[in-house]
C-alpha cells in the first residue's frame, strides 16, 4: 500500500475499509481494526477503565460516565460509514 | 483538565526515531528508566467523543511507528495518568515486568485472521433451523482453527484463538519478516462455506503480554 493522507472511510464486502497512513507503514489497517486494537489491546490503567462483564468489553470514560460497549461503537460507526457511502 | 497519557514502552536501541508528535499534535515527551522507555503525551481529559476515530487513528500512528523499530507494549488509548509524577511511579514500579516481555517479544509480531459469518435473519425457517445453521457455522470456524494450527506449525511462534459470536479470532506470534509468509499460508487455507476471513497484521503482540504487564497491579491509584 502507498503513503499518503489519511482518506474518507467507507464500507468494502466486509466493512473494512483500509486508512493510509502518513509516514512508512505499509500495513493493511482499517479503522475498525485501528479502533479495536487502540481500545482493546494492550495495557489497561486507570482513570478510564476497560471492564469485561459477560465477555464483553465496556468503556468507562473518564468523568463523563459514558458508558458503552466496544462493540456497539463499532456498530454506530459502521452505520455512520454505509450512511456516508449512500449520501 | 489534562492528564498524561501513555503510547507504549519500549527497549531502548541506538538510532531510534521518534515520530514528531503525538496526539493531536501534542509534545512527544519519554520517561526512560533502566532500558525502558515510554513515550507519553499531555491531552486534555475526557476526550470529545466525536474526535475518538481521529484520536484513535493519531494513537496507532505512534505506536506503529515505534513498532516499526522493534517490540512495544501498547498502553489502551483510554488509560491515562494523573500527571508525570503518576506515570514514573509507574513505570519504576513495572518496569522488570515490562523489560521481560520485551525482550521475550523483541522480534515477534502478532498476525491476526478473524472467521466470521454473517448473521441471517431465519426466513421462513423455524428457530431450531437458524440454531442448526449456526451450530454448523461454529462447527466449520472450529476446524478452520485446527487448520490454520496445522499449517502454521513450523511458522508459529505461540497461536491463540478468541470466540466471539460470529466466528472465531486467531492471533499467532510469527518472527518479524514472516508476516508474508503468513498471509500466504493462511490465505491459501479453504474457507468453510458461508465463512468469510480476514487477515491482518503486523501488530505489536498486545494478545502474548503477560497478565502482570496487560493489567498491572496499580494500588494506590484511583
Amino acid at each position: 500500500m502507498g503513503h499518503g493522507r489519511l482518506i474518507p472511510l467507507c464500507p468494502m464486502q466486509n466493512d473494512f475499509e483500509p486508512v493510509v497512513l502518513d509516514g512508512a507503514s505499509d500495513q493493511d489497517v482499517s479503522l475498525l481494526d485501528i479502533l479495536d486494537h487502540v481500545l482493546n489491546a494492550g495495557v489497561v490503567v486507570h482513570g478510564s477503565l476497560v471492564l469485561s462483564l459477560a465477555g464483553v468489553d465496556l468503556i468507562y470514560v473518564g468523568l463523563n460516565v459514558v458508558l458503552t460497549s466496544v462493540e456497539t461503537a463499532l456498530r454506530t460507526l459502521r452505520a455512520e460509514e454505509k450512511k456516508r457511502e449512500l449520501q | 483538565m489534562t492528564r498524561v497519557l501513555a503510547y507504549c514502552a519500549f527497549l531502548n536501541r541506538p538510532g531510534i526515531s521518534l515520530p514528531e508528535h503525538g496526539l493531536g499534535g501534542a509534545v512527544l515527551n519519554e520517561i526512560a528508566q533502566n532500558g525502558l522507555r515510554v513515550l507519553w503525551s499531555e491531552v486534555e481529559w475526557p476526550f470529545d467523543s466525536s474526535a475518538l476515530q481521529r484520536h484513535a487513528v493519531e494513537f496507532h500512528k505512534v505506536v506503529s511507528h515505534m513498532f516499526s523499530h522493534g517490540a512495544v507494549v501498547p498502553f489502551r488509548l483510554l488509560s491515562v495518568f494523573d500527571d508525570k509524577q503518576a506515570l514514573t511511579d509507574f513505570v519504576s514500579t513495572h518496569q522488570a515486568d515490562f523489560v521481560e516481555d520485551l525482550k521475550r517479544l523483541q522480534n515477534l509480531v502478532q498476525m491476526e485472521c478473524v472467521l466470521y459469518f454473517k448473521p441471517q435473519a431465519p426466513v421462513n425457517s423455524s428457530g431450531a433451523d437458524y440454531l442448526h445453521r449456526k451450530a454448523e457455522l461454529l462447527r466449520g470456524s472450529e476446524a478452520f482453527v485446527v487448520e490454520v494450527r496445522k499449517a502454521l506449525s513450523t511458522l508459529s511462534h505461540g497461536l491463540r484463538t478468541r470466540e466471539s459470536k460470529n466466528g472465531s479470532r486467531i492471533f499467532v506470534l510469527v518472527e518479524r519478516g514472516n508476516e508474508h509468509k503468513f498471509h500466504s499460508i493462511v490465505h491459501n487455507l479453504p474457507v468453510p462455506e458461508k465463512l468469510f476471513r480476514r487477515i491482518s497484521g503486523p501488530w505489536p503482540p498486545a494478545e502474548f503480554l503477560s497478565e502482570s504487564v496487560k493489567a498491572p497491579n496499580i494500588a494506590g491509584q484511583k
